[in-house]
């Protein structure tokens, strides 16, 4: 569990670390954020690089800003995300989604670019920029471009980032006033990530009725989803634990998730029909409580 | 104050919590460098080409040995405890690889980096052979023995027979049969495998700094197997992290490690990673029996009979294979039960997988069987599995007998489900349970017993047993202090203290003056086990308590003739000689000691001046019953949305005879409990049908973490105390995991019973449990 050799790069700036990618980019090249997913890769030799650039002293990544919706720099650690009073007031749903990541010791390190450039697809994060519809901002050599969530996950552990680009932002947009939201996730132990998760936002009109809904899922294919599914049967209704349950099942149905040590492809559709029932009850309990 | 009893704080603690312990991988030695294993990737194959060429002339690289140099360098690795067929093994393997993980070569280097670079430019071609994975091909005599030396994959086969089977059959009105598996899982302590092999050409000395349980077993076969000369090796072992039974045994790589250490003349490292652990350190448990019971309609367990398979990997533990825990499986699985005919078949079974090691409570497959197997008929016949328990357990009476032919006068296993279920209020979790199932919750409860011969009666045991029982060194040092040599060599347990806490009362000092040294094959008495079967309660103990009962004797004769007075009549209170009720007269023992030590001479006559006693402790002087048990009892939630499982409750009502420091105790069985926990819920290790190994870290094999443990509540049996100096402390190390999978699976049978499900695999996952409960 030593990794093969390989030479490190401080970067001191966005610039450096840009023109470190593009110089070394065909000598296996890779970024280094919180290192909580590389690190293990590369120390158990499943992965090996010939440079790695790092960005952890880059200072204007480190920052978040809130106006048009949350800006996180891409080494913000989980850590940051979770404590942040901003993240608490603009979208409790990121705090609580973020706190579902590993232990303590992990978000310390573990940075909001960093998770949603590794795209796992059972991570929490890149499952709330596709439920927001958030997008991530990014600088080659060739300028600066952002993408959207719905065009950034690419398959299991890809995303659409050119690998000369360097991931500098994460937009994340507030949620609108009122609106209720739930993270529901089962994992084995605590910390681990999620068998599956489910996130979800609903709105409420004056007489009870669905007026807005979001859910989305990790665990359940390559990629972050999002449930039209779900979110047609819901947008309308009234809101029941009869229709959570109904929903529940029918997003759920048409899930293909993979198999695995932790279950079968039926028994995540089972797990995501439990969590989303209890993702929209909670959700619907904390619109009508805001409303 | 008197020591033993008290809940003294571990002398470990400071050290080892303030990061002053000392583990084998922090140990720098000069001119030190790194070996590295390259290990197969397959199950089972030939090995058609091995090039270390390039490997060889890697940056860094010292040496490259390949299984035919080491053939070359060693005898054949020989247990002295052998038992059932044992094939020929090397250190590497020189022909056939057996499992996924299996030693190929050995890589030494000036770091484990450049070892690691190194090995992965060794080529190796393989010719694949069939992988034996499951019980039925390891049984099938088509299939080819693993090891061309021996004429099966069947490596031991026994019968046990005892009472009438017959009889208890035909008696019956009805007969539950089963197959009950155990999964297969690991010990993963803290602290991985490692050692450091020394070698001084100069001397001819081999030092070997390990990371083990039995230095004593280790320095013996490394003398054996590479023929070195026994005065010239010396083990040492300081702080160990954990090895619950996987560091008794001696690897293949430590005589690997010894003998580049001798031909580089270098010291030689290695410490294993999480990676190898998992894969090859060892597996423990992967057993199944299938069981019928004879039982009458009200509830009498009348006979049992058993089919036990186990799963033994591809090579035989050294010193203790899977072999040797099938004789403590079929004497043990009565348990405390009044069974009159009683039959066990054991069958040992070659695989290719990793190598069958013991894991607290090797044995512990027999309480899961027949706890699991008495709520089976408890809810076959309608009734209640704690009345049936009541029904066939026996009260500990003078002549009460397991049918297989220990005593059982003395037991308290009656008491402890009595106080058990009083704890957790089973007439009142009843009714909560049905209350709850109307609303659509699923609560359970599970308990389950188990007693373990730790040490037995002592009619299991003439002369001490199959170790002639236990020997332990004090030596009064010059200032008066006490220094106690243990054949016991603790990584966790504790001994630094209990030891000493006993030595401390049994001399007269105080507990700070006593030190506890162990792990040292050069100062310590021979063991070859070390620590581990939950023997240090008494047999650590007795051995400390008759050496310095020895040595307080030489004591006091020397204090009696400088004194003038009987010895009878002289007392040691806090590290001082005096007469009972004279003051002035008092002989500190620093200024005894100091005076013997330099002046011999002045010894009063017929005394001896040498302060020092080792003794053997044979078990004469225990009390009790020799069984150490108890009752666990359990209360659980299954979420059927989830299949998750929440365990509410657990009580333990455990009897270990007389405690020596109730700290030390519930840390041992809350430590047991937590174990018996992961085995259940989350640890497996998991084998393909090709015998692929499928979890290389700890994302895929969970260990339970703080998080996943309920509180646990604790009530101790404990006899009164003993007047007569008996050694009354019965082994605890093993009881909480012996049982814990027993009360957890039984419990969460119980919340699924509305379901129907027959919880007949130990392991449970949440998959699994709604699987049971017929939901996914
Ligand atoms: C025990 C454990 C449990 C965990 N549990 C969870 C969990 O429950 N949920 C979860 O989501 N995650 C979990 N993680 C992963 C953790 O969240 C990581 O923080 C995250 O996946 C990666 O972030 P990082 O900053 O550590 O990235 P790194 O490990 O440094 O990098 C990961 C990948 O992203 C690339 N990368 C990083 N930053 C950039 C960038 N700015 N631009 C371009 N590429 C970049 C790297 O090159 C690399 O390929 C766990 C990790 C551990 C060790």
């Amino acid at each position: 569990m030593k990794p093969a050799a390989f030479e490190h790069h401080a970067a001191g700036s966005v610039e450096e670390a840009v023109s470190l990618l593009a110089e070394l980019a065909d000598e296996d090249v890779k970024v280094l954020a919180g290192g909580q997913s590389l690190v293990p890769l590369l120390a158990l030799r499943l992965a090996s690089v010939g440079h790695l650039v790092d960005v952890n002293g880059v200072p204007e990544l480190t920052t978040i800003s809130n106006g048009d919706g949350l800006r996180f720099g891409a080494v913000v650690r989980h850590r940051q995300v979770e404590r942040s009073p901003e993240v608490a007031a603009a979208n409790p749903l990121l705090a609580a989604a973020t706190r579902r990541i590993g232990h303590t010791a992990i978000r310390n390190r573990g940075t909001i670019g960093g998770t949603v450039a590794h795209a796992d697809p059972a991570a929490e994060v890149p499952a709330v920029l596709a439920l927001l519809d958030g997008s991530v901002e990014v600088r080659g050599e060739g300028g600066t471009r952002s993408i959207a969530a719905a065009d950034l996950f690419d398959g299991y552990f890809t995303t659409t980032l050119e690998p000369e680009e360097l991931l500098t932002s994460v937009h994340v947009p507030a949620l609108p006033e009122g609106t209720g939201w739930s993270v529901q996730q089962f994992s084995r132990r605590s910390g681990d990530y999620g068998i599956v998760t489910v996130l979800a936002t609903l709105a409420l009109d004056g007489d009870g009725r669905i007026s807005a809904a979001r859910v989305a899922y990790a665990g359940v294919d390559a990629v972050p989803l999002r449930s039209s599914v779900a979110e047609s049967a819901l947008v309308g209704q009234t809101a029941s634990a009869e229709l959570w349950t109904a929903v529940g099942h029918d997003a759920a149905a048409v899930l293909e998730p993979g198999s695995d040590l932790n279950g079968s492809a039926e028994y995540r559709r089972h797990l995501a029909a439990t969590l989303t029932a209890r993702a929209l009850q909670q959700a619907s309990e904390r619109a009508g409580g805001r409303a | 104050m008197r020591m033993v009893g008290a809940k003294v704080p571990r002398v470990e603690d400071r050290r080892i919590l303030t990061g002053n312990g000392h583990y084998v991988d922090d140990l720098q030695l000069p001119r030190m460098v790194h070996a590295a294993f390259l290990r197969s990737p397959i199950a089972h194959g030939r090995i058609t080409s091995l090039d270390v060429e390039e490997a060889r002339k890697a940056p860094g690289v010292h040496a490259v040995y390949t299984g035919a140099d080491m053939r070359a360098l060693s005898k054949p690795i020989r247990s002295p405890l052998a038992q059932g067929a044992t094939p020929e093994i090397f250190p590497l393997v020189t022909d056939t690889v057996l499992f996924v993980g299996d030693l190929v070569a050995m890589v030494v280097a000036d770091s484990r980096y450049l070892a690691e670079d190194a090995a992965g430019m060794i080529d190796v071609e393989y010719s694949d052979l069939p992988a034996v994975v499951d019980y039925e091909t390891a049984l099938d005599p088509g299939v080819p023995p693993l090891f061309p030396d021996l004429e099966s994959n069947v490596l031991h086969t026994a019968t046990k027979e005892a009472g009438d089977v017959e009889a208890a059959f035909a008696a019956a009105d009805r007969v539950v049969e089963v197959t009950l598996s155990q999964h297969r899982i690991a010990n993963v302590p803290i602290e991985t495998r490692g050692a450091v092999a020394d070698y001084d050409p100069g001397s001819g000395q081999l030092t070997l700094h390990a990371a083990t349980q039995a230095p004593h077993g280790l320095r013996l076969q490394m003398a054996q197997t590479l023929d070195h000369p026994m005065d010239r090796l010396r083990v040492l072992t300081q702080d160990v992290g954990g090895a619950f039974g996987l560091k008794g045994n001696i690897f293949r790589e430590d005589f690997c490690l010894a003998i580049a250490a001798k031909q580089l003349a270098r010291p030689v490292k290695w410490i294993e990673d999480r990676n190898e652990h998992l894969m090859a350190s060892g597996h423990a448990r992967e057993e199944r029996i299938t069981a019928q019971v004879a039982v009458t309609e009200a509830g009498d367990i009348l006979g049992i009979t058993a089919a036990l398979d186990m799963d033994a990997g591809a090579y035989p533990g050294v010193p203790f294979s899977a072999v040797s825990f099938t004789g403590v499986i079929s004497l043990l699985l009565p348990g405390p039960y009044t069974v009159r005919g009683y039959r066990c078949d054991s069958r040992v079974l070659a695989t290719n997988k990793s190598t069958y090691v013991a894991y607290r409570g090797p044995w512990a497959m027999e309480t899961w069987t027949r706890e699991r197997l008495i709520d089976m008929v408890a809810t076959e016949l309608g009734l209640d599995p704690a009345e049936v328990r009541r029904r066939n357990l026996y009260e500990g009476a003078d002549g009460d007998r397991m049918v297989t032919g220990p005593t059982l006068a003395g037991i308290t296993t009656r008491e402890c489900l009595d106080r058990a279920l009083e704890r957790i209020d089973y007439a009142g979790f009843r009714a909560e349970q049905e209350a709850a199932r109307a609303e659509g919750r699923y609560l359970g409860i599970g308990m389950a017993a188990f007693i373990e011969n730790a040490p037995g009666p002592k009619e299991m045991r003439p002369n001490g047993g199959f170790t002639g029982g236990e020997a332990a060194r004090v030596r009064l040092e010059m200032d008066g202090r006490l220094t106690v040599f243990t054949a016991q060599s603790p990584h966790g347990q504790g001994h630094e203290t209990t030891l000493a806490q006993l030595a401390a009362d049994e001399m007269g000092v105080p507990f700070e003056q006593v030190r506890v040294v162990h792990g040292d094959t050069q100062v310590t008495p021979f063991n070859i086990l070390g620590t581990g079967g939950s023997r240090a309660a008494t047999w650590g103990s007795g051995a400390t308590m008759v050496a310095t009962r020895k040595l307080r004797e030489k004591v006091l004769a020397i204090a009696a003739g400088q004194l003038e007075i009987d010895p009878s009549d002289l007392q040691i209170v806090d590290g001082v000689v005096s007469p009972k009720g004279v003051p002035g007269r008092e002989i500190p023992l620093a200024r005894l000691a100091g005076q013997m030590t330099l002046m011999p001479q002045t010894a009063p006559p017929g005394t001896d001046p040498n302060l020092q006693a080792e003794e053997r402790f044979t078990g004469e002087e225990t009390s009790g019953s020799g069984w150490s048990g108890g009752v666990h009892a359990c209360i659980v939630e299954v979420d059927l949305g989830t299949g998750g499982v929440q365990i509410k409750r657990w009580v333990v009502v455990e009897d270990c005879g007389r405690i020596i420091n109730p700290a030390i105790v519930d840390g041992q069985i809350r430590g047991g409990v937590a174990q018996g926990i992961g085995q259940v819920l989350y640890e497996r290790i998991p084998y393909d049908v090709e015998g692929t190994f499928m979890a290389g870290t700890f994302m895929d094999y969970l260990l339970p973490t703080s998080a996943e443990i309920p509180p646990i509540e604790i009530v101790h049996v404990e006899p009164e105390d003993d007047e007569d100096g008996g050694v009354g402390f019965r082994g605890v190390g093993e009881g909480g995991m012996i049982v814990a999978p027993a009360t957890l699976t039984n419990a969460i049978s119980d919340a699924l019973a509305p379901f129907g499900a027959r919880v007949t695999e130990q392991y449970l996952p949440p998959a699994e449990v709604l699987r049971l409960a017929g939901v996914v």
